[in-house]
């Protein structure tokens, strides 16, 4: 059976390789898993369309239309000016505001996307009147974007805990520490960077000033900045579910975006609702067969047998570390986060137990890598809408987030792997 | 009909969201939660999952990994890659479409019924068939489109 197994996952990248939407190409590995392998379809579909209904699942929509609506409404713009009247006028200072600002509208939206889109089109043309090379702007926020995925709340992290039944909290905070780190890691090395680019830089106002208009812009950014304090308070207050403070999230940023930031109308409402279902559609859609899938590779104990094999190569805990993050990086390359985590999360979960890595280490370890593969070509989507909104050709982007990529992602995929206190400190603090 | 979509889209998830909100307002502030409302919001939620599907059909924006794309050079390499892609996504979807059709007679048979309310699953089980047939029919109508345009292509070099 794992050599029928073998052919679906084979057949599946080919289809992938082919472009055929994802739904297909896990249809196309099920066909193999069928008309090959010793399993029956009936009843699949009603039991992969009844886990559809699963309450927890219910906040991927929800984060993303909050995550849509806050890329729409102006939101974004007032914790840009914020955070820029702080470092806005050092020497790099504005690509440390692309990536703080990125960081905070993580915590709000739960997606790796809004990053990119509500802040690239604000950002990246601010940036080249500073005199930041385009293609380096546009790699910087696509990359900072991905921390969308990593501060809590997470859609990755929803899926990881559901597919291994591992807690969702303790998954967003295993994610949180090896996210700051890659926030910080980006900060440094686009200030290291920015000493070589040609940058006109704002005086900062002093004193008084200095005061009343960090004061002003605090006061216009407090109802965006309120956002994550409703999510993340809610949620590990003990007072909501994710899915609640998702729902909670939504109905706050529809009023602050009419009301408050004003560039909420109903077309513009109309569109984000749209667009937020329509990206939620096709996700459902991936999930549903892609779950399938994985569900008869668990029935057909293919984990058990991969463990088995990969055992009989080596049992060296940091080898086989090395490998999964190999494995993960390149499974990352071709398919989305969502779609990795559901086919790779329950096939590895038992070789990680018996290697001594507890399922929350893997949650980063899975977070980290998953949200590198964001960035990271053939299949880099949210480096490919990066220069989609920066106006820049794809080939130009690749070469400064290759840098960004080097030097602020793969050492924490590192640390994430080998130093497991970066990930389960703070779920041990919420006594996960 | 693409105002007819957004409105329909945006209804449906500003309703589930709207029926999250009040179960928080209930179950916590006033804390008389209300009986089925979870059970009612599947009906909306996975009737939102399967249209907002069958809407990145027909706007041909599903997520794919077009890792192909990459190596092709010519506009006729791309259609006929689309082409191919169409064809044996057709091939996979009917395949699909067929086990869905399953799924929906056996629900209609058995006909369950939701723990609270009563209300037939058979209302939101109907939906995955229904949005698979809607998302061969614009599978097909794009792979229409994609020959169409292969042919014009041909005939002009030839012209």
């Amino acid at each position: 059976m794992v050599e029928i197994a073998l052919l679906a996952v084979g057949v599946l990248v080919v289809l992938l390789t082919l472009g055929i939407p994802l739904p297909y190409c896990f249809g196309g590995g099920l066909m193999v898993m069928y008309f090959l392998g010793d399993v029956v379809m009936k009843g699949n579909m009603l039991w992969g369309f009844q886990q559809l209904g699963n309450p927890v699942l219910l906040a991927i929509p929800l984060f993303v239309l909050a995550g849509t609506i806050m890329s729409v409404s102006g939101i974004a713009a007032s914790l840009l000016r914020f955070v820029n009247i702080f470092v806005g006028h050092l020497r790099g200072g504005l690509g440390v505001v692309a990536t703080v600002s990125c960081a905070l509208i993580g915590a709000i939206s739960g997606s790796g996307l809004t990053g990119v889109a509500a802040i690239g089109p604000l950002l990246i043309p601010e940036m080249e009147k500073q005199g930041y090379p385009r293609e380096y702007a546009t790699a910087l926020i696509a990359n900072a974007s991905l921390l969308g995925l990593l501060i809590p709340p997470s859609v990755t992290m929803i899926v990881y805990g559901w597919v291994t039944d591992t807690s969702i909290l303790a998954c967003f905070l295993a994610t949180l520490g090896p996210g700051l780190l890659i926030m910080a890691n980006f900060s440094g090395v686009n200030i290291w960077l920015a000493r070589k680019f040609p940058l006109v830089l704002e005086e900062r106002p002093k004193g008084a000033e200095f005061v009343a208009e960090a004061t002003n812009r605090g006061l216009k950014a407090t109802p965006a900045l309120l956002m994550p304090v409703i999510i993340l308070g809610g949620i590990y207050g003990g007072i909501m579910t994710p899915t609640e403070a998702a729902a909670v999230a939504v109905i706050y940023a529809v009023p602050v975006g009419f009301l408050i930031y004003k560039g909420l109308d109903w077309k513009t409402f109309l569109g984000a609702g749209k667009e937020a279902s329509t990206s939620v559609g096709a996700i459902m859609l991936m999930i549903l067969f892609s779950m399938i899938l994985s569900q008869m590779f668990v029935l057909e104990s293919v984990p058990q047998a991969l463990v088995e094999s990969i055992f009989s190569i080596t049992e060296d805990k940091t080898i086989l570390l090395i490998l999964i993050n190999i494995l993960l990086f390149l499974v990352g390359m071709v398919v989305n986060d969502v779609t990795a985590i559901i086919l790779i999360a329950p096939l590895l979960l038992p070789l990680m137990e018996a290697i001594g890595v507890s399922p929350i280490q893997f949650a980063a370890i899975m977070g980290v890598n998953t949200a590198m593969g964001g960035v990271t070509p053939p299949y880099a989507s949210i480096l490919y809408l990066g220069a989609r909104i920066g106006k820049v050709k794809v080939t130009k982007v690749i070469r400064p987030a290759m840098i960004l990529i080097l030097t602020g992602y793969l050492p924490v995929v590192f640390l994430t792997s080998f130093w497991p206190d970066l990930s389960l400190w703070l779920p041990r603090f919420f006594g996960y | 009909m693409n105002r007819f979509v957004s409105v329909l889209l945006t209804g449906l998830i500003c309703l589930v969201a709207f029926g999250q909100f009040v179960q928080v307002i209930t179950r916590y502030v006033l804390e008389i939660p209300v009986m089925g409302l979870e059970e009612s919001l599947l009906y909306p939620t996975l009737w939102l999952y399967v249209l907002g599907a069958v809407n990145a059909s027909r706007e041909n924006t599903h997520i794919r990994a077009n890792v192909l794309e990459i190596f092709l050079k010519t506009p006729r390499q791309f259609t006929v890659l689309a082409i191919l892609g169409e064809v044996l996504s057709l091939v996979i979807g009917c395949w699909l479409t067929y086990w869905a059709w399953d799924f929906t007679k056996y629900s209609w048979r058995v006909w369950k019924e939701s723990p609270t309310l009563y209300i037939p699953t058979f209302y939101v089980d109907v939906s995955l068939v229904l949005g698979l047939v809607l998302m061969m029919a614009y599978t097909a109508w794009h792979l229409i489109g994609h020959i169409r345009e292969l042919s014009a292509k041909e005939e002009n070099n030839n012209g």
